[in-house]
């Protein structure tokens, strides 16, 4: 019963919270200067056809009204027609077809993240002060000092241009083809992934670190048992709480990266839909964007926060 | 002070990122005034030249000596992030403690605005701002701001909650002393250190936030070398001149990895559970 209350209240705290930022998004995206009919049909439009494009997108009434209407249509899964970036076409139509690309290539990037970061993670650990660890150390230091836009071009130069090993640009959605998404996505995806990887793997050598030193893993070793068994039974599965959750808590830096990257790969993705509707003054496309990216990271942060709370009984209180 | 640099030196990640640092500041002031070249000196004879001798980092597609270039754009990018992570400070420090002193309406209200913003993607509030404020200098800054206001607010709220009922607390509240000058003298110069650790990561990633929207074309505008808009320009000619976006971009890394091994140094020092492990 308490474990049911909790995930209720965090339910509606996470509509309460899409609500809220949604107005906060609506409110922001109001106050930027410029009239959009203006910005989407230039300045010398005839009078009638700015009354006609703001009754058409909805923009000839107050506010309040504009906002509800916005957000009864949102519940059907309507964000309203597209300004500038595609003329006229559904929002919705545009998220749907680019969101799988999207997501796709941020769980490559999590996948990724998570091998690099195991065995980086381990090795630090197991080797600590050694060789091992400061190699792991440093690269993970580096691996968060790299802007994930720049290494993003040294692989292209390397494994592009230099081995011909990928393709430079372009994206194969999964849904045409999977092994030429994996193909075509491990590139931005093995961008995407450095910081993540290098996050991870320090989260992993501090947690394995802090769980070798516990008094159950003294009490094993005492008994006799190998290194190896301890590692495996106590050490690395009492580590992998807070790596599970560190985890979950990075989705927002994967869709952060996945923004600029999707660009320059070419991928045809929701980050770039909403690069270009930046560039494009649209702003629907940029408020779908933004509420979409809000709705992605709470319910992951949501869905975190439940198996950790079936993990650990006391994070429900 | 001096204390504190000496136990700095002492730890050995955050005396290599002391230096780091310490390069990288040397070179980004003075390194433009030791350069034979301007940033906007035109080449035509030399369009994108290797790195050599006379250009270490190659020349662009107007023969501007790059590292001049990067040296100078590595000043602007680093007044952009410091600005924009001062600002952020200035904002959400008070803010925390006020959150932290006052509880109650105060406290929800202004910790779950921070939840908002942090349940956005800080690229994609940075972006977002930038499309409601226009591209340019000072926008950056304040997108920066934005994505830093939420992290200072709720680390100070955290850390102000746990020296709130210490006995010198108790002691300034008994002698009378105002809520202002108890924020000020008692409870903000103890929780600063972990602020500081925050602040120097937070400048590293400002710079990349930086970087990524001028990358774009949606930050800092040419012809203000900002090291984001010398990568940017880089991008256009990378098949016949690929040093100028990577080592530019090289730069960037390794200003960025004395930041962030100085800020993991001071987490070391400053955390006693850390600093018990690493003496063990």
């Amino acid at each position: 019963m308490v474990w049911a209350r909790f995930v209720a209240g965090r339910l509606l705290a996470l509509v309460l919270t899409v609500l809220v930022g949604s107005v906060v998004v609506f409110l922001v995206m109001k106050s930027a200067p410029g009239d959009p009919a203006v910005a989407a049909l230039g300045e010398s439009a005839r009078p009638e056809l700015v009354a006609a494009f703001r009754a058409k997108h909805n923009l000839d009434v107050a506010w309040p009204l504009q906002y509800g209407r916005w957000l009864a249509g949102v519940m059907q899964g309507d964000f309203g027609l597209s300004l500038t970036v595609a003329s006229d076409r559904k929002i919705s139509g545009l998220i749907a077809a680019r969101l799988p690309n999207t997501v796709f290539i941020g769980l490559m990037a999590l996948v990724i993240a998570i091998f690099l970061s195991l065995i980086a993670g381990t090795i630090a650990a197991l080797r600590r002060g050694k060789l091992g660890d400061t190699i792991a150390t440093s690269l993970a230091a580096l691996g968060i000092s790299m802007p994930d836009f720049w290494l993003s071009y040294v692989l292209i130069l390397v494994f592009a241009l230099g081995l011909g090993l990928f393709p430079a640009y372009g994206f194969t959605a999964p849904g045409v083809s999977l092994t030429g998404a994996i193909y075509s996505g491990f590139l931005p995806a093995l961008a995407v992934s450095a910081p993540l990887a290098a996050v991870f793997a320090r989260t992993l050598r501090t947690s394995l670190l802090e769980a070798g030193n516990k008094d159950y893993v003294v009490a094993a070793r005492s008994f006799g048992f190998r290194p190896a068994y301890i590692f495996v039974h106590w050490v690395f599965r009492n580590a992998l709480i807070p790596y599970i959750t560190i985890i979950g808590l990075q989705i927002r830096y994967i869709l952060g990266g996945v923004v600029v990257i999707e660009r320059i790969f070419g991928v045809s993705g929701i980050g770039s839909l909403m690069v270009d509707g930046a560039f494009a003054r649209d702003y629907p496309v940029v408020q779908a964007c933004a509420v979409v990216f809000l709705v992605i990271v709470l319910s992951v942060n949501l869905v975190v926060d439940i198996v950790c709370s079936l993990l650990d009984p006391k994070r429900t209180r | 002070m001096a204390g504190v640099l000496r136990s700095l030196w002492s730890n050995r990640t955050a005396r290599t990122g002391l230096i780091i640092v310490g390069v990288f500041l040397v070179a980004i002031s003075l390194g433009g005034a030791l350069m034979p070249y301007s940033a906007t000196d035109m080449d035509f004879v030399n369009l994108l030249t290797p790195p050599a001798w006379a250009h270490p980092f190659g020349t662009d597609s107007f023969g501007r000596d790059v590292l001049t270039r990067v040296l100078l754009g590595g000043r602007v990018s680093l007044a952009i992030s410091v600005t924009g992570v001062a600002l952020a400070a200035m904002i959400g420090i008070p803010a925390g403690l006020a959150a932290a002193w006052y509880g109650g309406w105060t406290d929800q209200l202004l910790m779950r605005f921070a939840d908002l913003l942090f349940a956005f993607p800080s690229f994609v509030l940075a972006l977002f701002l930038m499309v409601v404020l226009g591209f340019g200098v000072t926008n950056v800054i304040l997108a920066i701001a934005l994505v830093y206001v939420p992290i200072f607010a709720r680390l100070s709220r955290n850390l102000a909650l746990t020296v709130r009922e210490e006995a010198y607390v108790q002691a300034a509240r008994l002698m009378g002393q105002s809520t202002t000058r108890i924020l000020g003298r008692e409870i903000l110069p103890n929780i600063m250190a972990p602020i500081m650790v925050q602040a120097s990561i937070s400048i590293a990633f400002g710079v990349i936030i930086e970087a990524g929207l001028s990358f774009l074309g949606l930050g800092v505008q040419p012809p203000t070398p900002s090291l984001g808009v010398i990568m940017a320009d880089g991008r256009e000619y990378f098949n016949q001149g690929p040093w100028v976006l990577t080592l530019a971009g090289l730069f960037i890394s390794f200003g960025l990895l004395g930041l962030n091994l100085l800020g993991d140094g001071l987490r070391d020092l400053t955390d006693p559970k850390l600093r018990e492990r690493t003496t063990s």
